[in-house]
């Protein structure tokens, strides 16, 4: 029986309206933050369950809140980053179709904390169908008193807008996503400064992955300790694992930080289809480096992958069998960074598009084995020398490939 | 030269507008609005959006250039957007792509003579779970095999007549 | 003051400097192209990276700030692995345009691929094909292919002109700079843009294909056609023209000075140099006759020396007239008071200026003309004659340029003229109406002589000539001061002067204007 934090409820239908939410306790951590509660214990609450971001970054979700200015004498701005677009993810889409006013809760809670009165949900412009979905569900809580003014007869108000994007994965990535909320090309900013100090506007925001505010109203409403006791103590709690490509089940599975790869694939979503060997898995979305059928004895958490030369990411598992030649996977990683690269930086705006072209050679039969030194060479330049993390995603599952797929690579190439 | 606007279409554009401090931020959503309406963004369309939110037309052609899912071209009635990421590839996206492009003699970024089909391949649509997946105009399809392709393309002719 | 260390040895900045700024202040060169001291940091070429002890990843020096105790290394073996790493990006789709780029010489790309010692290519793909002649407005022509995207006149056009006409389209490999279909760039600082971009992307049609940088070169000097007093550099190429009565002025670039035109210079000033090498009066006429031969200057001042010393003898100054202008510089207006107004007691002196212009709002002033404060400065102001009460008043009449014909009809003038016994222009640009004159004196204008001129802020600006005087020119002062010997009065003051450094003090213990910076 596997210890849930936020699927306990989604096989209830009723669950995405406000009236089925809050029957199963929904809007209760609420209730409880703005009326028995101070902003800051609630801060320290979230601080103390040690809460990692879940959109790929990892970042302290309660150290980030704690950089937001008390007085700023400027509007600050929340926005829940809904743009998942890292390729193999799919489990935001899977929280704001099952429960939305999860998030809401959440981002309420998180404005709370950091006195925040204005989200903004920077959804992905392709989830049209979960942008109306969570408009709705803002809709609910706006008549039900849980977001505008007086929420819950106190003097906490909260506005929140749903706001479509319009097809950019790098709009995934905060600053480059606060340049998109504010109407223009998605291109992320220098850092520093921050967005705590420098944010939407200007102004300080705070900017969280819609899991991780959907995990808030949880740890609220039944304290750290309670989800500490999942998980990891460097990496507590659960994540939704997303799990698709050539395995038998594909789907969200929420599972504690720790447990294996092994055990994700093939007790949970079923192994692989009938008669095939497993020939590689990409553990956190298609930024993560790739890891072989020897390596799947690794506790999935942020520090155990790292430490092996990929990454937890999104938690988004792809699986790979024999039948699918590494090149044919090559050449999506490279095309897609080329199509998302914002062209801002020189390593990756050149970068990305001579690795693709390489690679695309490559596909065509005439790829040469110094190709392969070249694309090694080429991603080990973009690494570390752009200005947003996107070059290290377009650069390390390349070097990896490269790497671990070398002999299957040069036997595609015809000299 | 300006695109005429609906009086429906300024009211959308208005309101939304109004749900920011800074009318510029109201720019995707407005064009979505635009999209919606024309099939497209046609290039005077810029020159309106800009005028109601008060940026210069560069920036709108930025916008509409920068992000993928505007379209600065007239599409056919029924937009099909072929995922080709990494789990809809190794769910056979691609054999379902080459039935569409035979089927329908269409190159990505083609549109049907009679106007009626546009195919594009988009990256990952966040639905990998029922891969192998495409959209049409705005509705995603998953779970697709070449029956339920060609059920679709009826479907949609039909919806059409 | 802020202490840190670069490159191992101690240095020291004010607070709230980068690391770029700080290490070119101490002489070090760090490469950069997005980077422009005009506007906040941009951080997208990614060329300045630098070492920075302690952090693992290489920092942008270009918005990284001088910390106490910080310790900065540019050209350790990482920081130029990475240089010659991202200069291969660069030209990774970078077209080999150098035999035909007017750029070639004072190239960015060109400059760093020599010193940080590229090796063979191995791009093996094909390039992206571009637009290589894109109008973007005026004189400019973009070149996509050449573009390096440091977008430097995207946020010129956003910052400085607030313009906007240049925007960024597309994204990934595709980005491309552009304008808006029917809005190119109009305004009155488009040669900026060629001037910012670091690579031969954006070219003025102006120099397009005219010569090679190397062959030019490069004089400091001040803008003479408003009352801005725009720092310039003026480049030309001396020796012979490679074409037989071409110019040798080929192009005027802005000059740093941050109270006065910061980096900018407008285009009436940089396009304005035309005059000099066109239509100059470079031979002395009289009568109509070209006086030839070294002792010409002597004959006429001697001429003219003696007509006013007879007028003087007559008592009869009153009728002289003389018609200045305030493009003369500090120290010849200050002859023409001191010559005219007080050893002469002429009355009867007016400056003619240009015709005023709408202000840009930004560098450009209404007065078309650089020294109206100075002239202010030594007791002469702007005051056109009465030309029909004058005409018939006058037995002779100086008069400086030919400014009278914005202000008049030439009829009106010549009318005047025509009644005024003995006529002597001074001018550095050829007349139409030379026979309505009896002497026509070649001048030198500011770019070949030494003076001053007072901005409209009240900032006393020298400048050195660029070029020797074309022809028989000389500077107004220079004849000024020839005449005034000639005429023998206050001859004690005048003997004490020979040569400009001369007048210049005597016109600081008159009329003390500040210390001059050449």
């Amino acid at each position: 029986m596997i210890d849930t934090v936020l699927t306990e409820n989604y096989g209830m239908e009723s669950l995405k309206t406000i009236e089925g939410y809050l029957k199963c306790g929904g809007y209760k951590a609420a209730a409880k933050a703005l009326r028995d509660m101070t902003p800051a214990q609630v801060l320290d609450e979230v601080k103390k369950a040690g809460l990692r971001g879940r959109g790929g970054a990892g970042f302290p979700a309660g150290l980030k809140w704690g950089f937001v200015p008390q007085n700023s004498g400027t509007p600050k701005y929340l926005c829940v980053n809904a743009d998942e677009g890292e390729p193999g993810t799919f489990k935001d889409r899977f929280i704001i179709n099952h429960n939305p006013h999860s998030i809401i809760e959440g981002a309420l809670l998180a404005a709370y904390a950091t006195d925040i009165h204005t989200a903004y949900v920077y959804i992905r412009g392709e989830y049209e169908f979960e942008a109306r979905l969570l408009e709705r569900a803002v809709q609910e809580a706006l008549t039900h008193g849980y977001l505008g003014r007086s929420i819950l007869g106190t003097a906490f108000s909260l506005d929140m807008t749903v706001h479509r994007g319009a097809g950019s994965y790098i709009c995934g990535e905060e600053t480059a996503l606060l340049e998109s909320l504010e109407g223009k090309r998605g291109q992320p900013r220098l850092k520093p400064p921050f967005p705590a100090a420098v944010g939407l506007f200007g102004c300080p925001t705070v900017i969280n992955n819609v899991e991780t505010l959907a995990l808030v109203p949880a740890i609220v409403l039944n304290g750290s300790e309670w989800f500490r006791r999942r998980g990891l103590p460097q990496d507590p709690g659960t994540r939704l694992f997303g799990v698709s490509g050539q395995v038998a089940k594909p789907g969200i599975y929420e599972l504690p930080l720790g447990t294996s790869l092994r055990e994700v694939i093939f007790e949970h979503a079923g192994g692989l289809k009938v008669g095939r060997i497993l020939k590689a898995v990409i553990p956190g979305g298609l930024s993560a480096p790739v890891l072989t059928p020897d390596e799947i004895d690794i506790s999935l958490d942020s520090d155990s992958l790292a430490k092996a030369g990929s990454m937890l990411g999104s938690a988004a598992v792809m699986v790979i069998d024999q039948t699918t030649p590494i090149l044919s996977v090559l050449k999506i990683v490279t095309e897609f960074f080329a199509n998302e690269s914002c062209g801002q930086c020189t390593p990756c705006r050149l970068g990305t598009g001579w690795m693709d072209k390489i690679v695309d050679r490559l596909a065509q039969g005439q790829g040469r084995r110094r190709d392969l030194d070249t694309l090694d060479r080429l991603a080990g330049g973009i690494k570390g020398r752009t200005l947003c993390p996107m070059g290290d995603a377009a650069a390390l599952p390349v070097l990896s490939l490269v790497n671990k797929f070398r002999g299957e690579l040069e036997e595609a190439c015809r000299e | 030269m300006k695109a005429e606007f609906s009086p429906g279409l300024l009211a959308a554009i208005r309101e939304v507008a109004g749900r920011y401090p800074k009318p510029q931020a109201a720019l995707l959503p407005v064009l979505h609005l635009v999209q919606k309406e024309f099939g497209h963004i046609p290039p005077e369309g810029e020159r309106t959006v800009a005028g109601l939110l008060g940026v210069n037309p560069i920036r709108v052609r930025e916008a509409t250039t920068f992000y993928s899912m505007f379209r600065r071209r007239p599409m056919g009635r029924y937009h099909l957007q072929v995922c080709v990421n990494l789990t809809c590839t190794l769910l056979e996206s691609r054999t379902l792509l080459g039935y569409l492009q035979d089927g329908l003699g269409l190159r990505p970024g083609d549109t049907t003579p009679d106007g009626l089909f546009s195919l594009s391949t988009v990256e990952c649509l966040g639905a990998c779970e029922q891969a192998p997946c495409l959209m049409v105009n705005e509705e995603l399809i998953g779970n697709l095999d070449r029956e339920k392709l060609e059920a679709l393309l009826s479907r949609l002719r039909t919806d059409h007549d | 003051m802020v202490k840190f260390f670069l490159d191992g040895k101690p240095a020291e900045a004010a607070e709230g400097t980068t690391l770029l700024q700080a290490a070119a202040q101490a002489g070090v060169r760090i490469p950069h192209f997005c980077h422009h001291p005009a506007f906040p940091p941009e951080g997208s070429c990614r060329l300045c990276l630098v070492e920075i002890e302690g952090l693992p990843k290489l920092e942008l020096s270009c918005s990284t700030v001088v910390r106490e105790g910080l310790k900065v290394w540019t050209e350790t073996d990482k920081v130029l692995e990475a240089r010659r790493s991202v200069l291969e990006f660069f030209l990774s789709d970078h077209p080999l345009d150098c035999p035909i780029c007017d750029k070639a010489g004072e190239c960015g790309l060109q400059d760093y691929f020599r010193e940080y010692g590229l090796s063979q290519s191995v791009f093996d793909e094909s390039k992206e094909k571009r637009g290589k002649k894109v109008p973007i407005g005026k004189n400019l022509l973009l070149d996509r292919e050449r573009c390096v995207l440091c977008t430097r006149c995207v946020r010129f056009g956003r910052q400085v002109t607030r313009t906007e006409e240049l925007g960024v389209f597309q994204r990934g490999l595709k980005t491309e700079i552009g304008i808006y279909d029917d809005t190119p760039v109009s305004h009155n600082y488009s040669g900026c843009l060629a001037e910012v971009c670091p690579v031969g992307a954006i070219t003025d049609t102006d120099f397009r294909f005219k010569t090679r940088a190397w062959f030019l070169e490069k004089a400091a000097s001040i803008c003479p056609w408003c009352g801005r007093g725009c720092n310039i550099t003026i480049e030309h190429a001396p020796g012979f023209p490679r074409v037989p009565g071409s110019r040798r002025i080929y192009r005027i670039k802005a000059r740093y000075h941050p109270d006065v035109n910061g980096h900018w210079i407008c285009d009436v000033g940089r396009y304005g140099y035309f005059h000099l090498d066109a239509d100059r009066q470079d031979v002395i006429l009289a009568k109509g006759k070209i006086l030839e031969g070294p002792s010409s200057w002597e004959a006429v001042i001697r001429f003219l020396g003696a007509r006013i010393a007879g007028l003087r003898a007559d008592k009869a100054l009153s009728r002289v007239g003389v018609v200045a202008s305030s493009q003369l510089s500090n120290e010849e207006l200050f002859l023409v008071r001191r010559l005219f107004l007080e050893d002469l007691d002429i009355r009867k002196i007016f400056l003619a200026d240009p015709q005023e212009g709408t202000p840009d709002g930004f560098l450009l002033t209404a007065e078309r003309t650089p020294n109206r404060k100075g002239a202010a400065e030594v007791g002469l102001k702007f005051g056109l004659p009465d030309l029909k009460s004058l005409a018939g008043e006058l037995d002779l009449v100086f008069m400086f340029g030919l400014n009278l014909f914005d202000h008049f009809r030439g009829e009106d003038i010549r009318i005047f003229l025509s009644k005024t016994a003995t006529k002597v222009l001074l001018t550095s640009q050829a007349p139409a109406a030379s026979e309505a004159f009896d002497f026509v004196l070649p001048t030198a204008p500011a770019a070949e002589k030494s003076g001053s001129f007072v901005n409209i802020e009240g900032k006393v600006q020298g400048f050195a000539p660029v070029r020797p005087a074309c022809g028989q020119a000389l500077a107004e002062w220079d004849i000024l001061l020839r005449l005034a010997k000639a005429v023998g009065v206050n001859a004690a003051f005048y003997s004490g002067l020979n040569g400009l450094d001369d007048i210049r003090q005597a016109l600081d213990r008159e009329f003390p204007l500040q210390t001059l910076k050449a």
